[in-house]
């Protein structure tokens, strides 16, 4: 049996197609639930019930659902409801961002958590707001403590996107599995993915480690 | 407690009023009563536990009471911490912690121009100018593109005055100050904080330091368990203290001078 590595170059549009899908839903995730993640962070530690109860609820339910479910509920459900269909890319962003929102919720309220009393109460006696203290002091320390983990949510958001193959996104692994439903070349087709895949995780941690070694006197 | 004979004819800067504290069932303030006029350097001393930290808080509002008021250049404080208004007078009155609190990610400059630019919302190219300024004053202007990490407690601390001092406040509060540095470092914090009160800043400082009370302070508030014990004249109060509890306090302290 012999390797076919041309079978990859053959259809390297399509990839390029495929791997553009995945790092936009990758994006997207990453920009809709990181915000969405602070600020269900923020409710999480707020003294107002009517904040911090539906906050505590939301982020506790969707934590204890499998994201596969989340995605079918988006993608099927809501158009029940809604009367529209938002297509399996519009609906993978949705699920994503409203998954993956309270993972992040969960690991940047430890960051807020470990930013001291002192220290907020120094922003405050300048005479610094609440929304201040948040944006310029609390945000800025919290995120830069959580670095690492929330690296490792990204890794595994960029590897989650695999599974809005099931309802059909042509991302990455759905344009693998397309070509070799032509081709029938699957080692070397998931062995291709499977590579791309660790390359983008390995450029991403290091990029993380050189955020890290520059803020190591600022944390 | 006035620092001059001629009164300043005014209200007082700072008014404490029946000022009482519970956390929870706890009582930490009991009838706290003291008048602070402008120009006067205020040292608060005292045991550990015995409420001075908290009662420093009261004053700008990071602590909320129960009972009583503190009135801050005719605001009541209990009033404005209901509304937006504390954070007007906390713009007013300047603060410094015993652990610095410096923000770790800011440099020591933008430490010092991020009030001024958000809250006064004065331009960049001024609060510069203004944070050096400050940072001569204080004597570490070389470290004004450092991050906290890279300084060491005293110059940290210094940065924190500067930082303070950046808003103009009226008042200064100082929250034991000296307690985290190493003695050689302890020196020039004070050298700063004598400068200060020498300017006549108003000033209410929390401390240990016995001999800077005896130095520059124009009144000494000696507290224990919650409630003022002693509070007038620094030089009576080291000769010749009223209640046990203070000289005994006295002895102690004094062996270390």
């Amino acid at each position: 049996m012999a390797f076919d590595w041309d079978v990859i170059w053959r259809n390297k549009y399509l990839f390029l197609g495929g791997l553009s899908v995945t790092l936009k839903l990758f994006v997207l995730a990453l920009a809709g639930g990181l915000p969405l993640g602070i600020i269900l962070g923020l409710g999480s530690l707020s003294s107002r019930r009517w904040l911090y109860y539906p906050t505590r609820a939301y982020v506790n339910f969707i934590r204890n659902i499998p994201l596969i479910l989340v995605v079918f509920w988006v993608y099927f459900s809501l158009p029940l409801i809604s009367g529209r269909s938002l297509g399996p890319f519009t609906s993978a962003v949705v699920a994503f961002v409203i998954f993956e929102a309270t993972y992040f919720c969960e690991i940047i309220r430890a960051g807020f958590q470990s930013v001291s009393k002192g220290q907020i109460q120094s922003a405050y006696s300048t005479g610094l707001t609440y929304f201040q203290m948040v944006r310029y002091v609390l945000i800025p320390i919290a995120i830069r403590r959580v670095i690492p983990s929330l690296l490792t949510q990204g890794i595994v958001i960029l590897q989650d996107t695999s599974l809005a193959y099931v309802i059909g996104l042509r991302e990455f692994v759905r344009t693998a599995a397309i070509v070799d439903s032509r081709e029938v070349r699957p080692l070397e087709l998931y062995s291709f993915v499977a590579i791309v895949f660790l390359v983008l995780c390995l450029v991403g941690s290091l990029v993380v480690r050189w955020l890290e070694a520059r803020d190591r006197q600022r944390v | 407690m006035n620092k001059q004979d001629t009164a300043k004819g005014s209200e007082p800067m700072v008014q404490i009023k029946n000022l009482s504290k519970w956390y929870g069932d706890f009582q930490v303030l009991y009838n706290i009563n003291a008048q602070i006029n402008e120009g006067d350097c205020v040292v608060i001393c005292g045991p550990s536990g015995s409420g001075k930290s908290t009662l420093l808080r009261c004053v700008n509002g990071l602590e909320d009471f129960r009972e009583g008021d503190v009135i801050v250049e005719g605001v009541s404080v209990k009033e404005t911490s209901h509304n937006r208004g504390i954070y007007k007078l906390r713009s007013k009155i300047g603060m410094v912690f015993q652990h610095f609190e410096l923000y770790p990610h800011l440099t020591a400059l933008q430490n010092i121009t991020l009030a001024p630019r958000k809250v006064s919302k004065v331009p960049g190219q001024e609060t510069e100018k203004i944070a050096m300024e400050l940072l001569e004053r204080v004597g570490i202007p070389e470290q004004a593109r450092k991050h906290p990490g890279e300084m060491s407690g005293g110059q940290q601390q210094r940065v924190a005055i500067a930082r303070a001092l950046a808003m103009k406040p009226d008042i200064l509060l100082f929250d034991e100050p000296t307690s985290a540095l190493d003695p050689e470092m302890i020196r020039d914090v004070l050298e700063v904080m004598v400068d200060l009160a020498k300017e006549g800043i108003t000033m209410l400082v929390v401390t240990h330091e016995m001999g800077f009370a005896r130095a520059v302070a124009s009144g000494i508030i000696f507290m224990d368990e919650g409630k003022i014990v002693e509070q007038g004249d620094v030089e009576s109060f080291f000769k010749n203290p009223a209640s046990e509890r203070a000289k005994d306090f006295v002895d102690r302290v004094l062996v270390h001078i």
